[in-house]
């Protein structure tokens, strides 16, 4: 196997606080392969935020390492795409200047990256909203937003923190579709932090379970699924199957609790 | 999904704005009638509450003066809250971005601000003479701790997460700064401008009252020395026009600089 482009070694992580250290990390191993998805999907407090910064350089682990394309983390990472559950739009520029910004902030010549900007708005449906502002579109349009100007600078690497937690059920299973299609069109890496079972299967090559208080891998599951994935997909066996994997990996930790009829 | 906006909403929107602001001006016309009508009806004398009609003659008749008194105050007033503008914004900037200098300094500043300037203004003339100085400097005072303020507010409460998305651009501290926090730091600032704005005027009154040889505010002094309510009227509708005004420009440059900002948006403020 080639060089990783995210890898995690025995990555332990815990925090200082008034009432004694908290431990939010214990012993995370993961190797993120060149266009792999994965999906880590965890209760709160598994500590998915803090994988996050760890991954982007905003913080260090207290033991273990992390490397990316085989160099180590030591600060601020900037090859990769960032989507929040905010979409963090800014709500002076319009959609393509909010876009643009990631190249402007990296020194980088703002016209060459125009044209991708527009065809990336146009892979997400939102061909003539160059110039709107942020406040006049939906809260999909505003996350379609942010994923393009994640993906403007070609990154190899995209880090997803619930980037569909704060949509509506209707507007989120589309955005899943709209992600997967257009993962299959860039191919990035990507790592997918969700509370969304079934968006973790749907999405991933491979779906990370968790564990909360110390936030520990529970179990690995690779999911298999024929692409391209569509919503029907989700009425496969396959699908539901897996889906009720992780679902008994969450009850055995005690995520989820099971209650018998008695 | 759809691109266009409504604009039967838009100019709904419109009108309902235009009919609000023209409610006021009746009701303003109304309060004054009832004024004039209230003083002619009760026969007030004209040395204890003189009838609005009389307020206007005088200010015309009195233009001349009236006038040059404002030109000094305007000129204290502008300069005062200039400074106030140049100090306080970059100071909240400085403190926003260093912690420590912000846990050091910002207990002192608040400190600083239970001195009541209008205390400190007979001071100011004992130190810095009768002239422009002492006015511009009260001004000024009363106006840096409500920017100092809005302005940290707004340089602080930046989220967590622009400021990850920006380190991920690899974007140094000083474009962070200009292209993510100044920004969105402005609507906080310019609440803070236009409480201060309003603010200004009273110090430059004030800077007059304790010594002045021109200035509406020494113009005042000499008006109620002399009893003449009149004139005093006329002066302090002077001054009010002189805040408002001034409160106007700030509120025109933010509608220029934030055309994006919540309240100034007539449609869209509802997402879907």
């Amino acid at each position: 196997m080639m060089t990783a482009t995210l890898d995690f070694k025995h990555v332990n992580k815990s925090y200082g606080t008034a009432s004694g250290p908290i431990e939010a990390l214990r012993d995370f191993n993961l190797e993120v392969g060149d266009g792999e998805f994965i999906s880590i999907v965890g209760p709160s407090g598994c500590g998915k935020s803090t994988l996050m910064s760890m991954a982007s350089g905003l913080a260090f682990p207290s033991s273990g390492s992390i490397s990316v394309k085989g160099e180590r983390v030591t600060q601020p990472v900037t090859d990769l795409g960032i989507v929040f559950q905010t979409d963090v739009l800014l709500d002076w520029r319009n959609v393509l200047d909010n876009i643009l910004i990631q190249p402007e902030m990296r020194g980088l010549d703002r016209r060459a990256y125009e044209t991708r900007a527009r065809e990336l708005l146009k892979m997400v449906g939102l061909e003539g909203f160059e110039k709107k502002y942020p406040y006049e579109l939906s809260g999909g349009m505003r996350q379609r937003v942010s994923i393009c100007r994640a993906l403007i600078h070609e990154p190899p690497l995209l880090l997803m923190d619930e980037p569909f937690g704060a949509l509506d059920a209707l507007t989120r299973e589309q955005m899943v579709i709209e992600l997967h299609q257009i993962w299959l069109k860039t191919r990035k890496s990507v790592i997918f932090i969700t509370h969304d079972i079934q968006e973790a299967v749907l999405l991933a090559d491979r779906v990370v379970v968790m564990s909360p208080r110390p936030g520990r891998i529970a179990e690995i599951i690779e999911t298999h699924l024929p692409h391209p994935r569509r919503p029907a997909t989700m009425e496969t066996p396959r699908f539901v199957s897996l889906v009720a994997q992780v679902r008994h990996v969450f009850e055995k930790h005690g995520v989820l609790k099971v209650y018998d009829p008695e | 999904m759809t691109a266009t906006v409504p604009h039967s909403v838009d100019t709904a929107r419109f009108r309902w704005r235009w009919l609000s602001s023209f409610d006021s001006l009746i009701l303003a016309v109304a309060l004054l009638l009832a004024w004039e009508v209230g003083v002619r009806i009760g026969k007030v004398p004209a040395y204890l509450l003189p009838p609005p009609s009389m307020i206007v003659t005088r200010i015309i008749s009195d233009y001349r003066a009236l006038l040059m008194h404002t030109a000094v105050t305007m000129n204290e007033v502008v300069i005062g809250f200039g400074l106030a503008i140049v100090i306080s914004i970059p100071l909240a900037a400085i403190l926003a971005q260093f912690r420590s200098l912000e846990r050091a300094l910002y207990p002192i500043l608040v400190a600083s601000q239970t001195v009541p300037k209008v205390a400190i203004a007979p001071l100011f003339v004992v130190w810095f003479g009768f002239g422009l100085l002492p006015k511009v400097l009260i001004a000024f005072l009363i106006c840096f701790f409500p920017i100092l303020i809005d302005a940290l507010i707004g340089f602080k409460s930046t989220p967590k997460e622009v400021i990850w998305l920006a380190r991920s651009m690899g974007a140094p501290r000083r474009r962070i700064f200009f292209n993510f926090q100044l920004p969105a730091a402005l609507p906080h600032i310019f609440a803070g401008l236009k409480v201060a704005s309003t603010l200004a005027v009273v110090g430059a009154v004030v800077g007059e009252f304790v010594a002045a040889d021109s200035g509406l505010g020494y113009q005042l002094i000499v008006a109620n020395g002399t009893l003449d309510v009149v004139l005093s009227f006329a002066i302090v509708v002077v001054l009010s026009i002189l805040g408002v005004l001034l409160f106007a420009v700030v509120d025109l440059a933010e509608r220029l600089l934030l055309p994006w900002h919540i309240s100034h948006r007539t449609t869209g403020q509802e997402r879907a």
